[in-house]
């Protein structure tokens, strides 16, 4: 089976989602301390999830550009940065709660539904928060999804061979928090997109697999 | 006060994430530094009382440098963890994540409270941020015997754990609970904010109250 390469710092939800018995076989915990191009060439794609260590990402760049030259996928999910990433992140508050005020009003106002990742999701499967935005893209990127303000939220380019999709949803880590009940429908297809492959089943825990050596 | 005039000295982890810094401040009682997380973490610990490790922790680093937490702990030292600690470096407390029962249906109350917490925060306004439950935890804690459960969940497992019996120190454990001075996109509702912002400061203050001044070498 293909697998998914997912940049990991050591966060408890990266582990819960790679964990969980949907997704298990298909992710492959990286640890990004311990990232080295044998372990990227054992996966066919590579997740960078939202509260990755940024920092480590950046003076590996040349590590995800590589994997990104031989025509694989990279997602970049959450906060990112300008280190490694030719785009300018900012912050902005986080609005977890409009769909409580008023759930016909989100704070996301256009999204591509033609993308194969958001291909059939409701509007509501497609938003529930970002953490920031992007000021500034790549000229050669496509445009995905944009806020209310006109700030990009999700972008892709497949200007470096393969494709790089960078967005400020955080669907691993909400999706590895359970918190929000329908994310099954953004990871699915987004698993499907990175490596063909279309989970199936429901999101079930193995407590053996907490209070770990690792 | 029954301080000693000298703040205590606490260690910060940092997973490089965004907002981390924003998260605590210095003041009179506690002087923080942060300790960022590098590829052969091994901090050493020797001039700190407190080590904290805040939500979004590295628990990769923290299980490989277990061994030092556990000398930290076993010199009187203060541990205060509010994230999911999946790897085996807390003793004798095992967190562990579940997802069978609705945030909607989730409360927390006090189980028991011998240090006086209840004064120092409102555990109703940490209930809900914007009217959603649920949002603050995850998961629950497998506490060790004879540890002080002082928050619970609707099902009676143990959220906040109070521990000054499985080591020579004190450990204060949330099921990722975030506790900070300040909060960073956890929560902007300014009563949940608050509370989460005052059970911080008196979870501090148990700390305070329970961990020697002088360096724990």
């Amino acid at each position: 089976m293909k697998k998914i390469g997912l940049i990991f710092n050591g966060v408890w939800s990266h582990y819960a989602f790679a964990k969980a018995t949907k997704y298990r076989e298909m992710y492959e915990l990286l640890y990004v301390h311990d990232l080295t191009a044998d372990k990227l060439g054992e996966v066919d794609a590579l997740v960078i999830p939202f509260q990755s260590n940024h920092k480590i990402i950046a003076e590996k760049q040349n590590l995800v550009y590589d994997f990104l030259a031989q025509g694989k996928k990279v997602f970049v999910e959450g906060d990112s940065s300008a280190n490694w990433l030719d785009a300018r992140w900012e912050d902005r508050p986080v609005n977890n709660y409009w769909w409580v005020k008023d759930p016909t009003k989100p704070p996301v106002s256009d999204t591509d539904y033609d993308h194969p990742i958001y291909r059939g999701l409701t509007p509501r499967q497609a938003f529930w928060h970002y953490h920031g935005v992007y000021t500034r893209i790549p000229g050669h990127a496509q445009v995905i999804q944009t806020n209310v303000d006109g700030e990009f939220i999700t972008w892709e380019t497949t200007h470096y061979g393969g494709h790089l999709l960078a967005t400020t949803l955080d669907p691993i880590v909400e999706h590895g928090i359970q918190q929000i009940t329908h994310l099954d429908n953004y990871c699915d297809r987004l698993t499907e997109w990175l490596i063909g492959i279309r989970p199936e089943g429901d999101f079930v825990i193995d407590q053996a697999d907490y209070g770990v050596a690792f | 006060m029954p301080f000693n005039a000298q703040p205590l000295r606490g260690a910060i982890i940092s997973n490089s994430i965004e907002g981390l810094d924003q998260l605590y401040r210095s003041d009179h009682r506690i002087q923080y530094d942060i300790l960022e997380i590098t590829a052969d973490f091994q901090p050493d610990l020797s001039a700190y009382q407190v080590l904290i490790a805040p939500n979004g922790t590295d628990h990769v680093a923290l299980y490989r440098m277990r061994d030092r937490i556990h000398k930290f702990l076993d010199r009187g030292g203060a541990l205060l963890c509010c994230d999911g600690w999946f790897t085996d470096w807390v003793p004798g407390n095992r967190w562990v994540m579940d997802n069978s029962r609705k945030t909607i249906d989730v409360r927390y109350t006090l189980r028991e409270d011998p240090f006086g917490v209840e004064e120092q925060f409102n555990i109703q306004d940490l209930n809900f941020s914007h009217g959603i439950s649920g949002w603050w935890a995850c998961g629950y804690i497998e506490a060790a015997p004879g540890a002080t459960v002082l928050i619970e969940d609707t099902w009676q497992r143990p959220l906040v754990v109070v521990d000054e019996v499985t080591t020579n120190g004190i450990m204060v454990l949330s099921a990722s609970g975030p506790l900070a001075d300040l909060s960073y996109a956890t929560t902007d509702d300014s009563k949940a904010y608050e509370a989460m912002s005052n059970l911080y400061k008196a979870l501090l203050n148990v700390i305070l109250q329970n961990t020697p001044k002088e360096e724990v070498v």
